[in-house]
């Protein structure tokens, strides 16, 4: 497959970075973290277990409540088939643990000795209260680093606040900058956008922060605690906003599937033959004479540049006079095409369009099977794989792997606190009966 | 005495343009690392270029825009002529005394200039390499091209945002870039600790595109484990957990939940909205004991089946209730009360009225030579021994020359200055700004 402008690769040049060898050791191999973490947490501990860390998931008896988030497998609402659980804790190990009983705290201060890092997200002074601050599981683990990663931070007049993900999403702006055109949805609100990415945008600070303190322990063998915060790792991600605010004044408007911005801006969002929708982003048409032309013969082929072929359009002027025609004709063959064809179409011609695919679109891809995106995980216990996403990244010397599928609750009871801690069965015994695992 | 930083010692190449890669790089930076920023006037990054964020009364150039500012902050930078032999001579001597090269080219443009990973390992064996490309540097589409809003459709994640039977609503500004960004300092910083543990330098090939997929995580094993349709009645379900009238399933944000909304507040303003959700019984309890124990919130409304069958009535009478108080009093009363709530906040709300962000020092005032005081954005942790740092406002085009080239690099004086007027420092086209006689004085 070769562009028009002629300087692309061919479909035979798939390769790049793909790591020759699959059976070396992830980036974190050999690192001990241990996850008190609920949904606010857990996709900072996934970061790091699919990069090859030893993640001891510490759960409360009966597991984390975000087990009980669905979608569930076949529908079927369990605690062990919650899909959202599933993805968020994959290459990790669990255990529970009851930390308000004497005996649970005891067991995570002898995890934590010989931890690398503790990542939690419970509230603020929670574990504190407990006797299970940094203070307390660092005092014979100089080199320990903790991470607590809260809605609003260790400290502040919002400390105590309660949230959700569209709660965040409103204070951190996300909601301010997305929404409609008054034009195409009138008195819409301010739209959340899905898939709880709050939790997302506060686990990669998290993550950073992390291997930020790792490096500094590499070089000093010290230890510390970091104190991130969601709210603020939100009101980070809103790109140009802030910046747009502090030059001018001005604040973003709301609009239709492009950027927030001071002003009106052209619609870049368009139907296609089969009820899908093309983004054309903002800069990406831009049509010079040349591009222009790319695009009228590309229309011809199905009849449909109407008068584009002209040669009255290889200037800028009668481009620029004639937008809203030339943008007719776009919508028009749009919705004479489908979806991907518009897409790879318009991408072979070096216009960088996006293709609003749902997941009915996505699994599947070639691109993304080249790469190796798709990859089957076992779940033992039911005698099934699933096929689950994979990395965005090719670590070509250490790969990123899911090495087991998420751990059932307190499945690895046994293997940590017997193997490890040597508690025999009779002490297993009453630990459980106890309600302490 | 400063507290040390966490990155002490390591130097970062920093190829990147746009925001993706800079605000990758910007991280390192704010680590404490020592980010040079490779640039050529002549190709300028648009950020310097962006026209909504000049201030008023700031003369338009390369180094006035308050979006390059914060996107860049905490680099030095050099321009470096790379299609010369010697430019290309002293960024290679460049990368053999630094650890980490970012970019984010497209997918062959390295290789092209010779600084593909083969090449830059033998410049430096242990060289840490990330690129950022669209869709990444292996497959078969790798040279397509991408914008983070091209990349968050093609991502699904648009798919996810929206009112159901309208257009995606999607994501008002280019989310990916954002996090495409965090990906990018995310590669760096897990190949340097393989790198502490080993010795071992690597490629990372990052597609910013992809970054999306792994965001989408629940609503893709839907697809592959339960064979749901991705297109469907009701979805995405705009700020609720389920769309009046369709049918009862999970849409990736969290529970199941109602009310969970936005709501308009005092007086009416664009911005005037708040938003409530309750994930429980109790929580909704907590809510219309706030709201007076108003007749119309009876018992069909005590669990989340009824709460959903009623939705559009409770969340017109919850509303109704909200339009009289302004946003942070409703945030303040509903925190008070066990209710999950928060005001909407847009850009100047969070500079100007955030008392928790104003507490975290979250804008960081510096000098900036040509915007005078300005705000720059803090990490959003606190590191108890090594403290990430604003240290530095963006570099000014070409700005570091002489301290790169000649006091890192022993280029000689008389050769700096050759290489201004030969074309491999500064083009010979344009005039050089006051700032660069200056330093070459």
């Amino acid at each position: 497959m070769t562009s028009a402008n002629g300087n692309q690769q061919d479909g035979g040049d798939i390769g790049g970075a793909f790591p020759a060898d699959l059976s070396l050791p992830g980036a974190l191999d050999g690192l001990r973290v241990l996850e008190i973490c609920d949904e606010r947490g857990q996709f900072c501990g996934k970061l790091m277990a699919d990069n090859g860390a030893d993640l001891v998931k510490i759960e409360p008896p009966g597991g984390e409540a975000c087990r009980s988030f669905g979608p569930f497998l076949d529908d079927v609402p369990h605690r062990e088939r919650s899909l959202s659980f599933w993805h968020y804790n994959t290459s990790k190990r669990g255990i529970t643990l009851n930390l308000e009983t004497k005996q649970g705290q005891d067991i995570l201060k002898q995890l934590a000795a010989s931890a690398d890092i503790v990542l939690e997200s419970r509230k603020p002074g929670y574990l504190e209260s407990l006797g299970l601050g940094y203070d307390a599981l660092s005092a014979d683990n100089p080199g320990l680093i903790m991470c607590s990663l809260t809605p609003y931070g260790q400290t502040g007049p919002w400390r105590d606040y309660i949230s959700s993900d569209i709660t965040q999403m409103a204070g951190g702006g996300q909601m301010a900058s997305s929404g409609y055109d008054e034009i195409d949805v009138p008195g819409a609100p301010p739209i959340a956008p899905g898939g709880g990415n709050s939790w997302h945008i506060g686990a990669h600070y998290a993550y950073i922060g992390l291997m930020g303190a790792l490096y500094y322990r590499f070089l000093t063998g010290e230890g510390q605690y970091i104190d991130a915060s969601i709210h603020e790792a939100c009101a980070l991600t809103t790109e140009g906003a802030i910046a747009i605010y502090l030059s001018t004044g001005d604040v973003v408007q709301r609009h239709t599937g492009r950027h927030a911005a001071p002003d009106m801006s052209p619609a870049i969002q368009f139907p296609t033959g089969d009820g899908g929708w093309l983004n054309t982003t903002r800069s990406g048409t831009n049509l010079t004479p040349q591009r222009l032309k790319l695009l009228a013969d590309w229309f011809d082929q199905s009849g449909m540049a109407e008068d584009l072929t002209d040669e009255r359009y290889q200037d800028p002027e009668v481009i620029a006079a004639e937008n809203d025609h030339i943008v007719s004709v776009m919508k028009n063959f749009f919705m004479n095409s489908t979806l991907m064809d518009s897409f790879h179409g318009g991408q072979q011609r070096d216009f960088p369009w996006g293709a609003i695919r749902s997941m009915d679109e996505l699994v599947g891809d070639e691109h993304l099977t080249d790469r190796d995106f798709f990859k089957e995980v076992e779940h033992p216990e039911l005698g099934r794989s699933f096929t689950y996403p994979g990395p965005a990244m090719l670590y070509n010397g250490s790969p990123w792997r899911i090495s087991r599928r998420a751990p059932l609750i307190g499945e690895h009871n046994s293997e940590i606190l017997q193997g490890e801690l040597g508690l025999n069965n009779s002490q297993l015994l009453l630990l459980a009966e106890g309600g302490v695992i | 005495m400063p507290l040390p930083t966490p990155l002490q010692g390591i130097r970062v190449v920093d190829f990147t343009w746009v925001r993706a890669g800079p605000w990758a790089a910007r991280w390192m930076g704010t680590l404490g690392a020592e980010v040079i920023k490779v640039e050529w006037p002549l190709n300028l990054d648009t950020l310097r270029q962006n026209r909504f964020t000049v201030p008023p009364g700031v003369e338009p150039g390369p180094n006035s825009t308050g979006q390059f500012a914060d996107t860049n902050a905490n680099k030095r930078g050099i321009s470096v002529n790379t299609r010369t032999d010697e430019g290309l001579d002293l960024v290679k001597r460049l990368i053999s005394v630094s650890d980490i090269v970012i970019e984010n080219f497209s997918s062959r443009i390295m290789q092209r200039w010779g600084l593909g990973y083969e090449q830059l390992r033998k410049i430096r064996p242990d060289i840490i390499y990330v690129s950022m490309a669209g869709f990444g540097h292996t497959g078969r589409h790798h040279w397509y091209g991408t914008m983070g809003p091209a990349a968050q459709a093609l991502s699904g994640l648009t798919h996810l945002s929206g009112l159901p039977g309208q257009p995606p609503a999607g994501w008002g500004w280019s989310y990916l870039d954002d996090t495409g960004g965090m990906y990018g300092a995310i590669s760096a910083l897990t190949a340097l600790r393989h790198r502490s543990a080993t010795g071992q330098g690597q490629h990372v090939d990052l597609s910013q595109m992809i970054t999306g997929i792994t965001l989408t995580g629940p609503a893709f094993l839907d697809k592959t484990v339960n064979g749901r349709k991705a297109r469907r009645e009701g979805f995405p379900p705009g700020n609720r957990t389920v769309w009046p009238g369709a049918e009862v399933v999970n849409n990736y944000r969290g529970p199941i939940a109602a009310p969970h909304n936005a709501y308009r507040t005092a007086p009416g303003g664009y911005n005037d909205w708040a938003t409530i959700a309750c994930l429980s019984d109790d929580e909704w309890h907590n809510l219309v004991k706030l709201m007076g124990s108003p007749a119309w919130a009876d018992d069909r409304f005590d669990t989340i089946e009824g709460r959903l069958e009623h939705q559009e009535e409770m969340d017109e009478h919850i509303e109704a209730w909200t339009q009289k108080m302004g946003k942070y009093e409703l945030t303040e009363k509903c925190q008070a009360t066990g209710v999950r709530a928060m005001a909407v906040q847009s850009s100047q709300d969070r500079v100007e009225n955030d008392p928790q962000l104003r507490h975290r020092d979250m804008y960081v005032p510096m000098d900036h030579p040509m915007l005078g005081p300005w705000k720059f954005q803090n990490a959003p942790f606190k590191m108890s021994k090594s403290p990430a740092r604003m240290s530095s406002p963006p570099p000014m085009i070409g700005q570091h020359n002489r301290d790169v080239l000649e006091d890192l690099l022993g280029v000689d004086h008389q050769d700096l200055l050759d290489g201004y007027e030969n074309g491999v420092f500064w083009p010979s086209t344009m005039d050089r700004y006051p700032y660069i006689e200056e330093a070459l004085r």
